[in-house]
């Protein structure tokens, strides 16, 4: 057995890496009234995991993965900055780091790996950014448990993070929210295995609709998350 | 490689007042008019033009753009951009912009139509100095077929890398690719079929700015959908999407405006197409 039980904790819904205030444009749209009940929230979800989840932090996570196995670590630190530049809506690029920091944090603490203490120390020298993808990556890696699984539980823990906002916000109840989180592990897998095949030129891909929403979020007057 | 369709070098530099271009060089299907100074501008307007009057199967287009410290130039296009089938190989095009300090690049292309079964692949790198100025633009239609049907390209790919002092600081992937995406529907385009960006990159930029460009472009009229924010450095990108290049083709010239208003107290030229 790996230490999967060990990478489960950084998925865990009580880790307190604040997934509960960002909703990556999602409010938007439900201002908008284009996302009011678990089918429209569905159709949303699907659109940014398949697209801006799998282009972005996905296949940062397989990159960095495969920059450890062989031992590039310059390529940790390109990645942490890509990921910073290529998201052009300000509110999803700071929460991204606040969630980054956050999870580096007790994950330097509770795993003590070396990369982790380097990333720590180059974000304090204003040398890298922070995000919460490359810590996943890391963490995987140095626990042991395969690339695949790696991203598959990377996705996970993003997802049951929005579902539980998307609960309070539009909102569901709480047995629609954990029959979507059971529906969605096929969607999850699928994603999983369109990243495994995804190559390093394919990064970043915009997709323009969540983009705008999420740079339109700025304006939305009244608001429960920050992104 | 040497194996370009058409090539375009443009190096401008600044004499007392006014910027000149110190060598002009293009070869092949690729050139430039004669640069026009706009009213009491003291610096270029240079027209790109295709003389074949488009891209075709497996084309590959490379331009340079130079500007030397404190040189100011707008480049444009004399029209829209049209890449025809490829049945074999994408038409291909590399830009890259050295902005040198103090410079002040414009560059406002018209938009690109993209033919049926036509694929595109277009890489931008800027590299920028302390103190540089960027007004960049991209319009994306929904492209052109005989049948009139939209998005019957077979994909559309832009890739920009900006620097500041060989830092990356934005990196942009657009990718539209019709037959695979649900291109139409939520998270991409929305039921839009035109997709505008401009990307501003100056150390005058404040949240003042991006706000009086918010109030400014919900008064244009038309049905469109945008987005401004503000970047990792001085500057901002706004998003537009829309079903007609004249409206994102308009909020463009209104934001330049202001811009060009609370930066340097001038209007923007009104770049003549003959």
């Amino acid at each position: 057995m790996s230490n999967i039980l060990s990478l489960f904790q950084l998925c865990d819904s009580t880790f307190p890496n604040g997934s509960f205030s960002q909703s990556f444009g999602l409010e938007t749209y439900i201002q908008k009234d284009m996302v009011h009940d678990s089918e429209s929230f569905l159709n949303w979800l699907r659109a940014y995991v398949n697209e801006q989840l799998s282009y972005s932090d996905g296949l940062a996570v397989k990159i960095i993965y495969e920059a450890l196995e062989e031992n590039q670590n310059e390529k940790i630190w390109e990645i942490d900055r890509l990921l910073r530049v290529q998201n052009l809506a300000r509110e999803s690029r700071e929460g991204t780091q606040r969630m980054g920091e956050s999870m580096l944090n007790i994950a330097e603490v509770i795993y003590g790996f070396e990369y982790l203490k380097t990333y720590k120390r180059r974000i304090k020298n204003k040398e890298s950014f922070g995000h919460p993808a490359v810590v996943f990556a890391i963490a995987g890696y140095q626990l042991g448990v395969e690339k695949e699984q790696t991203i598959l539980y990377y996705l996970y823990s993003t997802m049951i993070g929005i579902v539980q906002n998307a609960v309070r916000a539009i909102p569901l109840g709480q047995t629609t929210g954990q029959s979507i989180i059971h529906d969605f592990q096929k969607d999850l897998k699928k994603a999983t295995e369109k990243i495994m095949n995804l190559d390093e030129s394919e990064f970043g891909v915009v997709s323009p609709g969540l983009e705008l929403s999420q740079m339109q979020h700025e304006r939305v007057r009244i608001r429960i998350f920050s992104s | 490689m040497s194996n370009w369709t058409g090539v375009l070098d443009l190096n401008m530099e600044k004499r007392g007042e006014r910027t000149v271009a110190r060598d002009v060089y293009f070869h092949g299907a690729f050139k430039v008019m004669r640069p026009i100074y706009h009213e009491k501008n003291n610096y270029p307007c240079y027209y790109l033009l295709n003389p074949g009057g488009g891209y075709l199967d497996g084309d590959r287009y490379r331009m340079n753009i130079n500007l030397d410290e404190g040189s100011e130039l707008t480049l444009t296009t004399q029209s829209s951009t049209k890449v025809y089938k490829t049945p074999n190989k994408e038409a291909y095009q590399e830009n890259t912009f050295n902005l040198k300090k103090y410079s002040y690049l414009e560059y406002i292309p018209d938009a690109l139509i993209a033919y049926k079964d036509a694929k595109y692949l277009q890489k931008n790198r800027i590299n920028m100095e302390k103190g540089s100025t960027l007004i960049y633009s991209d319009i994306l239609t929904p492209g052109w077929s005989p049948e009139g049907d939209h998005f019957s390209y077979e994909e559309i790919r832009l890739k920009t890398e900006i620097y500041m002092e060989r830092e990356l600081v934005l990196y942009d992937h657009i990718l539209l690719e019709p037959k695979s995406q649900d291109i139409l529907g939520l998270g991409h385009m929305e039921g839009y079929t035109h997709l505008g960006s401009l990307i501003v990159i100056g150390e005058k930029t404040d949240s003042d700015l991006l706000d009086e460009i918010y109030e400014e472009i919900k008064k244009e009229d038309g049905d469109f959908s945008f987005g401004i924010s503000e970047l990792e450095i001085k500057g901002f990108t706004l998003r537009i999407m829309a079903n007609y290049t004249q409206v994102i083709e308009r909020i463009i010239h209104r934001c330049h405006e202001i811009i060009s208003d609370r930066w340097y107290n001038k209007k923007p030229s009104f770049l003549r197409k003959y």
